[in-house]
């Protein structure tokens, strides 16, 4: 699947048009883990050095042992691109998890285990290095996917994640999810969630 | 998403019995049912095939060990 979205250009304020993908492969990690990590990582010693609070909590964060992945059904991965170069990454899971409301417990949902965008389009790392975030709208362009995954697989829209306490406004906010609990299974981060409504409120882009 | 293909699949009354239960009480088509079935079925074939063991824990925390073919 390749599909046009489109992005925002974040110098003119611009929409631009990136394509949305599934075929991810071995070659998108890496081309992560070249061109992201040493970004991240850099951005992440300035502001800790800087004592600051907020650094990005992925800076460890490695594709490339995701690859044995590629072939389980229970896993999927999308991708964004601009002008052949990669602006976002999720994966998610579409067999073995389920609701935590107490409307749809037990009912299968999508959990989207790993999202990240290109550093170059998060504010916190930009300004941690002294520059401009280049595009906005991938994550969202992301989690679009993800819940239209979940309404191609019957889920209605159903979808779950653990949030990084960075991302949580975003997902709360932003996308409109529920906040149902920190988990203390993983890292005590929030379990955020969609339900058939919200995540149809969502797609027609009135979550924001 | 990927072309999808058809085939026909004969169950006896049990499974599809199972089959609808699961259905009703997962609100999902039946055929998502099987997709599931079958994408944790190569889950778990594929964990154990690298080594993984798959685990039940009952409320007293004691685990069982699940043999898998």
């Amino acid at each position: 699947m390749k599909t046009s979205v489109s992005i925002t250009d974040l110098a003119t304020g611009q929409p631009v048009e990136a394509v949305l993908f599934d075929d991810v492969t071995l070659e998108h990690f890496l081309e992560a883990q070249r061109e992201w990590r040493p970004v991240v990582v850099e951005a992440a010693q300035r502001l800790v050095k800087a004592g600051e609070q907020e650094y990005p909590r992925h800076w460890h964060w490695d594709w490339s042992t995701k690859e044995a992945d590629l072939k389980v059904l229970a896993y999927g991965f999308l991708g964004i691109a601009y002008e052949g170069r990669l602006q976002g990454l999720l994966k998610l899971e579409t067999a073995g998890r389920s609701g935590r409301i107490d409307a749809q417990k037990g009912k299968p949902l999508v959990y989207v285990d790993y999202v990240e965008t290109a550093p170059w389009n998060i504010k916190l790392i930009t300004s941690a290095l002294g520059t401009a975030p280049k595009f906005g709208g991938i994550g969202t362009r992301l989690i679009e996917a993800a819940v239209r995954r979940s309404l191609e697989e019957g889920f209605k829209g159903r979808l779950g994640l653990h949030s990084l306490s960075i991302s949580e406004r975003f997902y709360l906010k932003a996308c409109g999810m529920t906040a149902v609990a920190k988990d203390p299974a993983k890292q005590n981060l929030l379990w955020c969630e969609f339900t058939p409504e919200q995540a149809e409120k969502f797609l027609a882009g009135g979550a924001a | 998403m990927n072309t999808k293909r058809t085939m026909t699949l004969n169950l006896t009354d049990q499974e599809m019995k199972a089959l609808e239960d699961l259905s009703n009480q997962k609100d999902l088509s039946k055929t998502a049912v099987l997709r599931q079935a079958l994408r944790l079925y190569q889950l778990v074939d594929v964990k154990l095939a690298e080594g993984g063991k798959l685990f039940f824990e009952d409320q007293k925390k004691e685990k069982a060990e699940l043999m898998v073919l």
